[in-house]
């Protein structure tokens, strides 16, 4: 999993039906320079992911990319690349 | 699978229930010349690695599938702690 920083949310007119009802969140992922720093600064290049745990902006979050990402609706089929799977409430680096 | 460091812990309280229970690091891959990509990862670990350890890191989600369920969004996991890495002259980054 990568982390991110929630930036804000997309929504869709028309939708592939797997995705209606779905919330998509647009997540800045965050480099390590700035996770140490701990600025709430991300760095990274922005994506779109789904998310059902209800990420505000500004909070952080691990998203897991690739075919894993739809594990969470299997059996059914969707195209998900992108899942966010948990909020982060604290990080500790080791300095 | 790739090798990386352990550079801290994370806590989350929000999360999928699959991922309940799990221990939750903050990785930082290594490169063959030592260099390291800008963003870290969060990886899922089961071995107790231990902070500034060296860590072998699948990205294969099966392994968290046969663990989790198989709705677990888990990929990737700490497969192996590493106790050394042998490397030629020139890739040499220690």
């Amino acid at each position: 999993m990568r982390m991110g920083i929630v930036r804000g949310h997309v929504t869709l007119n028309l939708a592939v039906p797997s995705f209606h009802g779905r919330r998509l969140v647009v997540i800045e992922p965050v480099t390590m320079e700035n996770l140490r720093a701990g600025n709430g600064k991300g760095g990274g290049k922005a994506l779109v992911a789904i998310d059902q745990l209800g990420a505000a902006e500004g909070q952080m979050v691990a998203f897991t990319e690739g075919r894993e990402a739809s594990n969470p609706f299997w059996p059914d089929a969707v195209p998900v690349d992108a899942y966010c799977s948990l909020i982060v409430d604290s990080i500790d680096i080791h300095r | 699978m790739f090798l990386a460091r352990i550079e801290g812990t994370a806590v989350s309280v929000v999360k999928h229930p699959s991922l309940e229970g799990c221990r939750l690091l903050v990785a930082q891959r290594i490169e063959a010349d030592g260099s390291a990509p800008s963003e870290p990862i969060a990886v899922i670990d089961w071995l107790g690695a231990g902070l500034g350890s060296t860590v072998l890191v699948s990205t294969d989600g099966d392994i968290a599938r046969a663990r989790l369920g198989n709705n677990t969004p888990a990929r990737m996991v700490v497969a192996g702690i590493v106790d050394q890495v042998q490397q030629s002259e020139s890739g040499r980054r220690e």
